[in-house]
């Protein structure tokens, strides 16, 4: 009995999360694709009416590039900045001062455990002093960049540990490279898992990010698609499928960047004897 | 072929002192190892003439210049790290490149000096491998020629044998000489395994505590040893007491004579055990009147005796320091 418990155990728990997570989305893609009222929504009538012609309606609203477009620069500009700035910290941080590592934690976390709403409040205390900064789009930038910081630090550092950080540094400007090429050809090539998983992450947040957006008034894509449900439930509904598939399909081609062509050959090489 | 040399050089890491007034001079072509237990500065030395470290005080000059504060990236040093060390994104060949590129040198060139160096040792058929791919004892000698590939003025070696394994370890410590030898490059080597320095240097200097103990060839450390702590690091001892006054002597297994006769030398003992080691056996004797533990070495076959023998023991003249109390 205990044995049996042992065995469908996990299948249990991956069930009923499964079912958690997949009924309010089921539901809400019966919504947006079945052209069926919302109180004939039956399980007789699961199958009935499904039509995908709605998913096109959202393309034809004249913010629906515009939101969706800004909201690919500032991603862009955001992972741009995090990487940016969060490299050379970590680097600097694991080779001169590994002390200031737990602080440099527990900075990073900060943004996890203070919810966005304090980071707006904030905002609007300075906002009258740097109107000309805050009234540019690309103002969401830096604030992105710092909601991201618990995701994106964690994959640079653990990127780090798992490479002989110092002793590759060393080797690098013992053969004459130096800060720029070590980082470059070194560093950088060395650090790939890392970087992707930081990006990505970054780009899943910035392109995520409704309360900042909403309250500068800027029109990114999730206020654009919180406003286009309120005009056009089912449409917007739809929108929040297809932007959710896509941000899946993101984090499907991170799996697949991760497997580098160096760790499939090392799957494949049989180790060469040892020669003595 | 050029000199390496350290004068005056201390270096501190907050209250702990790494190095304490330094003075060493490498011949050019000659291969000199540092030898001493961890912590007593001989990587912080090796550090700082890579300039990786920079000294408190103190001048490191190679030939006639001064390159105390001269970047790391910009001195002509080759290094072999005690840890893997290898570019895990670059093949066998790239790395060896690697300092090639960084010094502009066209690509025709490149090309030829990586076929050197690797044929140089003996890895030729790895080139297109990458590090994951091969084994330790083979990344070592990749990282070998990878830091040779850049004719150093200085070849510099990190403990580059202590991660492998025994059989490979002597191996590629005679290839080390081999290759030292025929390319004449000056070269410092740390170590904490006295058989590699003894094996292989031209001189040894012993360290202890930031300090150089005793600097000399192999024979002079392990022979004419200058200091009880040098006395008691390179090989082994024996701590007897001193019959001619106080203090005790520190003799070598080797130096002690052994007679079957119990009347015949100046110390009496009963044999505890007896170790046949090939060419010589250990012969183990709990001496008398100070009750202590001596180990003798004998040729094998010059003497017979077995454990609970009586036995007299004496130190060959001339050999064993006295360390006063």
């Amino acid at each position: 009995m205990k044995n049996l418990l042992g065995r469908s155990g996990p299948k249990i728990v991956i069930l009923v999360t499964s079912i958690f997570f997949l009924l309010p989305l089921l539901t809400m893609t019966r919504f947006a694709f079945q052209n069926v009222g919302v109180f004939d929504l039956s399980w007789s009538k699961a199958f009935d009416k499904w039509t995908f012609s709605i998913v096109t309606k959202p393309f034809e609203d004249q913010y629906f590039t515009d939101s969706l477009y800004l909201s690919f620069k500032i991603a862009i500009g955001t992972a741009a900045l995090t990487l940016g700035l969060l490299i050379p910290t970590a680097i600097w941080v694991h080779l001169r001062v590994p002390k200031a590592r737990v602080l440099i934690e527990f900075m990073t976390v900060l943004p996890y455990v203070i919810p966005a709403i304090a980071l707006v409040a904030g905002i609007v205390v300075i906002k009258p002093h740097a109107r000309w900064f805050l009234n540019s789009d690309l103002s969401l930038i830096p604030f992105y960049t710092v909601l991201a910081l618990p995701f994106t630090y964690r994959a640079i550092d653990s990127g780090l540990r798992a490479i002989e950080l110092r002793t590759l540094v060393d080797a690098s400007r013992n053969l004459g490279a130096g800060w720029m090429r070590t980082m470059s050809k070194v560093i950088v090539p060395n650090l790939r898992s890392a970087i992707i998983s930081a990006t990505f992450l970054t780009v899943a947040v910035a392109l995520g990010e409704f309360t900042i957006a909403n309250v500068l008034l800027k029109q990114t894509f999730p206020p654009f698609i919180n406003e286009y449900r309120m005009r056009e439930p089912r449409a917007g509904y739809a929108l929040a499928v297809l932007s959710l598939l896509f941000t899946i399909f993101i984090f499907g081609l991170l799996s697949v960047a991760l497997r580098s062509p160096s760790a499939k050959s090392h799957q494949n090489s049989p180790k060469s004897r040892e020669l003595s | 072929m050029t000199s390496i040399s350290f004068r005056g050089i201390r270096k501190s890491f907050g209250l702990t002192v790494a190095l304490e007034a330094l003075d060493l001079e490498l011949q050019p072509g000659e291969l000199v190892s540092l030898l001493g237990p961890s912590g007593c500065g001989k990587t912080t030395a090796l550090r700082i003439a890579a300039g990786f470290e920079i000294p408190d005080t103190g001048i490191v000059s190679l030939g006639d210049n001064d390159i105390t504060r001269t970047p790391a990236h910009r001195r002509n040093m080759g290094m072999v790290f005690q840890s893997y060390s290898l570019f895990p994104n670059l093949t066998v060949a790239q790395n060896v490149e690697f300092g090639l590129r960084n010094r502009k040198i066209e690509k025709a060139k490149r090309n030829s000096r990586v076929g050197e160096m690797l044929e140089l040792v003996q890895l030729g058929e790895l080139s297109k491998r990458y590090p994951h791919q091969i084994s330790g004892g083979q990344q070592q000698r990749v990282a070998l020629a990878r830091a040779l590939a850049v004719q150093p003025d200085v070849l510099l070696l990190d403990e580059p044998l202590s991660a492998l394994d025994a059989k490979v370890r002597a191996t590629l410590r005679d290839e080390i000489r081999r290759i030292q030898t025929e390319l004449k490059t000056t070269t410092l080597f740390v170590t904490h395994d006295q058989d590699e320095a003894l094996a292989i240097s031209d001189r040894i200097g012993v360290m202890s505590n930031g300090r150089l103990e005793q600097l000399g060839t192999p024979e002079d450390v392990y022979l004419r040893p200058a200091s009880p702590f040098v006395a008691r690091f390179v090989g082994s001892i024996n701590e007897l007491p001193n019959v001619n006054g106080s203090g005790q002597i520190l003799v070598r297994p080797e130096d002690v004579t052994i007679s079957v006769d119990e009347n015949e030398l100046t110390m009496r003992g009963t044999v505890t055990r007896v170790t046949f080691q090939g060419p010589v056996t250990i012969i183990s004797v709990r001496v008398d009147v100070v009750d202590q533990l001596v180990n003798v070495h004998a040729a094998s076959g010059s003497i017979h005796t077995e454990v609970g023998d009586r036995v007299s023991l004496a130190v060959a003249p001339g050999r064993g320091i006295v360390e006063a109390a």
